[in-house]
């Protein structure tokens, strides 16, 4: 055992078909759910599922749940529309520019690299987790992707350790196993607030190259997934759990699908370009790029505008950005662009991004959010238009836990 | 536009050779080819001026065409009428005294409690209309209004203002109507709408009143006059257009309608003359007819004066031409008005070339950027296009577009979207709705619905992106099209009984255009649309018959856009006549 497991407590926990789970809590954490309070709080995220595709037929449990709670139509996943920041704004509450999670993959400037956003100390704002662990509650994480697993880190009190069983090319793990361990997590330790990542529908849409007609694959997930929250539900109702319970429902961005000859590459463009030439840097995320100008600062004005052109030129390219205007900080670079729907970026070079499903373009903001649940916080049969956002969720959930507000405030409101 | 649904029938009856692509012209028809000898009933105009009830015989004098009101804002509506201060002062005669009218809006139908009141100044410069902003009022409130001269009170109108913009209403109920031919029929469609007690705002898409003389385009293929226009001439000048608007305004079914709820009105192309483009019309000739823009500035200039509409900043008569405007309903929706007359490119000749010319427009440049922009900033959860002219695609099999892509490359002689069968609707215009649906697309827009007149017929269509591939491709957002008060539609035209000739039509272009969902060429009446955050339900009413007076009125169909799809199904009943009905 390495000095860094020495410090957590494991407790390996059988499960259905003799599967057993690994989960790591926090060395004071206690070993059945806390007695301050008797509500439940389950953010559950069908990663990449589009608003649409709930009530498509292929997701009836959802949709019941949908439809018998309180429904925001109009949501949104807010820039970069990637997996990490949205689950970082769901569980903080602010935007990027106070978090320092602007999207799944930066440029990291000190250390001169490409790297995905996936170490605890990426996020420098306290999670709604966090607090509430400070507030005397207990937490737990059960994330399907490594990444999402990384950033997090230690901070629940509970968090299922999926290394054994994430499949290596997706870097996530099954839906099925990511409920079993969602099943256990709360039987076992029925934390006051479990923050769940079900991954299989933005993996089945990355990789479904029948994405722009048939979506075969993705369509398969979708029932997959749905059958994985109907257990939720079942087990929720079963133990009793029900009546105390406020389940958030979303989704961290939607999917769009490109074909093969839609694809921007920006990289042979710069460097074609004497003032940008070998001078760029491209983090690379799906439907955004984030540009870095990596030259001398006294170039940088002169070097973004010509980006900005360059960019605002290629086919494909739906528009840009600087990161102040979309909130995400300096570790965004000095540029981001969007593509278009149906296209997609591919950079440093063209083969760089064969997946045909992609995601952080505008195309890919509307999202499924909808609060379900036996609590009596949560309204019936309820639509309402109101502009919601993955960024909502923390104060929503500190809400029902009367937790005070953040220092600075939440950039999100409250949904309940 | 009238002719249009002409030139679909005579397409599809002749769409399964197509050798002949002059079968697919636009309104080819002569105008003159459907005059009818002997404009039976010139001057004999009955004017109805009955108010049945509802004011007196001195209001009916001095307040004949009634009272409206329109354009609602949480704080304001815009209160209309014209006064009739001498016997001189007939609409478009250009003769009476300047006279003063009070206006008053109070909570209660007795004027108990005035809420807003003022003086408004009238003469024949402005054809003695009134037309103003009643201000300081409350949001989502119903009110009552009236207007007095000379001590008489004008009949009490009903209106009701839009909610807060930071306001969530549950759900909001509004008439729809298109094509409202005096000669072809009475507008009991109207009186229908009037007697419900639900409604937030009637929608108005087109063609509200009609230039024809008598004889030119009535009732049926004979074009037979049910009630003969004033004056008995085709529109063009000044007065003849006030005079057409004053007659409409005299029809018993919309002064009621007026009366009851505000008006948010755009006009298509009769309010000036068939197959209006921005240099000029299919009706209009030059020769005998004038300078164009002459002509269109007078009609302009008496839309402006006869409707309760804002047609610039405000209310205030020539304070500019822009009818395409927004109304907001709180976050549930937001409407957006279009004006697809005043700017857009002359018609095509024919749906082979020049349709997905991109140098050609429907909407000019600065509508179509004001339109990205209602639809891209997400003030409200529906995105309602008030839309004179139908953008879904009907066209012969479109190819997909890569395929037309490629045979363009060779041959440049397909459109980009397919054949289409009417031009003078977004068809003909393929650029501009490329550039719509696509907007819609690349920046994640859902909840757009299109709410449609012009065709005179009803129809229910998703939009796809790209229709050779739907509906294995996507849709973007949904159409309702309203059919006519009393215009012609296929039945009319073809002299077959209704739900005969015409359901081999439909069955056609529903093959051909799979987006298409509902489609019901014969029937002559209303829609109600009902909007909440779950969906918006169109619902569709036919009038017995258009040639009674008292027709009475039936449901037929409802289909409904759920939020977040994209796309239409069909509902089992209408929404109540009542606020408080289920969703």
């Amino acid at each position: 055992m390495t000095p860094e497991l020495d410090r957590r407590s494991f407790l390996r926990v059988g499960a259905a078909a003799g599967a057993t789970y690994l989960f790591s809590s926090s060395p004071a954490a206690p070993a059945a759910s806390a007695a301050r309070s008797r509500k439940r709080v389950y953010v559950l995220v069908v990663d990449g599922c589009r608003p649409d595709e709930i009530g498509s037929g292929l997701m009836p449990r959802l949709q019941a749940l949908r439809d018998g709670g309180t429904n925001f139509p109009r949501a949104r996943s807010l820039p970069i529309m990637e997996t990490i920041p949205n689950h970082v704004m769901m569980m903080t509450g602010v935007r990027p520019d106070r978090s320092g999670v602007p999207a799944n993959v930066i440029y990291d400037r000190r250390e001169q690299v490409i790297r995905d956003m996936d170490r605890p100390a990426d996020l420098h704002y306290p999670t709604v987790i966090e607090r509430l662990n400070r507030d005397g509650l207990t937490t737990g994480t059960v994330l399907s992707k490594e990444y999402l697993f990384g950033i997090f880190g230690k901070r629940a009190t509970h968090r299922w350790e999926p290394g054994p069983i994430v499949i290596p090319v997706s870097g996530h793990a099954p839906d099925q196993s990511t409920m079993d361990a969602a099943l256990a997590m709360v039987e076992e330790f029925d934390p006051n607030l479990v923050f769940v990542n079900l991954g299989d529908c933005d993996r089945a849409g990355h990789s479904d190259v029948t994405g722009p007609t048939a979506q075969a694959v993705r369509r398969a997930a979708l029932v997959s997934s749905d059958t994985q929250v109907g257990r939720f539900v079942d087990m929720l109702t079963s133990t009793g759990r029900w009546r105390n319970s406020v389940m958030v429902v979303l989704a961290d961005h939607s999917m769009d699908w490109s074909l093969p000859n839609r694809l921007i590459s920006l990289q042979p463009a710069f460097d074609a370009d004497g003032l940008l030439a070998g001078k760029v840097q491209i983090a690379q995320n799906g439907g955004a790029d984030l540009l870095y100008w990596i030259g001398r600062d006294n170039r940088r004005r002169a070097a973004v505008d010509r980006m900005r052109t360059i960019a605002r030129a290629t086919p494909g390219v739906l528009s840009t950005h600087s990161g102040a205007d979309l909130k995400l900080g300096a570790r965004a670079g000095d540029l981001i662009a969007y593509c278009k729907s149906g296209w997609r970026f591919s950079d440093p070079a063209p083969l760089s991004n064969p997946i045909p499903g992609n995601h952080g373009h505008p195309a890919t903001r509307p999202i499924p959010f909808f609060l379900a649940g036996g609590s009596r916080l949560v309204g019936s049969g309820v639509s309402s238009p109101r502009l919601a956002h993955t960024i909502d969720v923390a104060p929503t959930v500190g809400k029902i836990f009367g937790l005070g507000e953040p220092r600075g405030g939440y950039d999100g409101r409250v949904r309940i | 536009m009238c002719r249009e649904i002409v030139a679909l029938c005579v397409t599809n009856r002749q769409n399964q050779t197509m050798q002949d692509t002059s079968a697919i012209s636009p309104p080819d028809l002569d105008r003159r080819s459907l005059l009818v000898a002997g404009a039976a009933g010139a001057g004999a105009l009955a004017l109805d001026v009955g108010f049945a009830g509802h004011a007196d015989a001195a209001a009916n004098r001095y307040f004949k065409h009634g009272v409206a009101s329109g354009d609602p804002y949480p704080d304001s509506v815009i209160l209309w009428t014209r006064v009739t201060p001498s016997a001189a002062a007939t609409a478009g005669s250009g003769k009476g005294p300047r006279v003063s009218v009070r206006w008053q809006v109070a909570r209660d139908e007795a004027f108990e409690n005035v809420v807003s009141e003022g003086t408004f100044g009238t003469g024949p410069g402005r054809d003695h209309t009134v037309k103003l902003e009643a201000g300081g009022l409350r949001p989502r409130t119903s009110y009552y209004f009236r207007f007095l001269h000379r001590g008489v009170a004008s009949r009490v109108g009903r209106t009701k203002t839009a909610p807060a913009h930071n306001a969530t209403p549950r759900r909001l109920r509004f008439g729809v109507v298109s094509c409202s031919n005096w000669q072809a029929g009475w507008f009991s469609a109207y009186r229908h709408l009037s007697e419900r007690d639900d409604l937030d705002a009637v929608l108005h898409l087109g063609d509200y009143l009609y230039e024809y003389a008598p004889g030119e385009y009535g009732y049926g293929n004979s074009n037979e006059d049910i009630r003969p226009h004033v004056p008995a001439r085709e529109m063009v000048s000044l007065a003849d257009y006030r005079q057409r608007h004053a007659q409409y305004k005299t029809d018993r079914d919309l002064l009621d309608l007026h009366a009851k709820a505000p008006f948010i009105v755009t006009w298509d192309d009769h309010e000036t003359t068939n197959d209006a483009y921005r240099n000029g019309a299919e009706n209009h000739q030059p020769e005998t007819e004038g300078d164009y823009k002459v002509r269109r500035a007078r009609a302009y200039r008496a839309y402006d004066e006869w409707m309760p509409v804002r047609m610039g900043s405000a209310a205030d008569l020539g304070d500019g031409t822009k009818l395409y405007r927004r109304i907001r309903f709180g976050n549930l929706a937001e409407l957006s008005m279009l004006d697809l007359r005043t700017y857009r490119s002359k018609q095509v000749a024919n749906g082979l070339s020049g349709v997905s010319d991109p140098d050609r427009t429907i909407t000019g440049d600065a509508q179509l950027n004001w339109l990205k922009d209602s639809l891209r900033n997400s003030r409200a959860q529906w995105k309602l296009v008030g839309n004179p002219v139908m953008i879904a695609p009907v066209v012969f099999p479109p190819l997909p577009a890569d395929v037309t892509s490629a045979v363009n490359d060779v041959t440049g002689l397909l459109p980009e979207d397919g054949v289409p069968y009417n031009v003078d609707q977004w068809d003909g215009y393929t650029a501009d709705r490329r550039k719509i649906f696509r907007h819609l697309a690349d920046h994640g827009v859902n909840d757009t619905v299109f709410l449609t007149g012009d065709i005179h017929s009803g129809w229910a269509c998703d939009l796809p992106l790209d229709a050779s591939t739907y509906p294995a491709t996507r849709s973007v957002a949904t159409e309702f099209v309203c059919t006519s008060v009393t215009s012609n539609n296929l039945d009319d035209i073809t002299g077959t009984p209704p739900r005969t000739t015409s359901l081999v039509v439909e069955a056609g272009i529903q093959t051909s255009n799979r987006h298409v969902k509902y489609l019901n060429f014969d029937d002559h009446g209303y829609s109600v649309l009902d909007v909440t955050s779950h969906r918006t339900q169109m619902d569709y009413y036919k009038i017995s018959d258009r040639a009674k007076r008292n027709a009475t009125s039936e449901w037929t169909a409802s289909w409904v856009t759920e939020a977040n799809s994209q796309t239409v199904h069909a509902a089992t009943s209408p929404v109540g006549a009542t606020a408080g009905d289920a969703r």
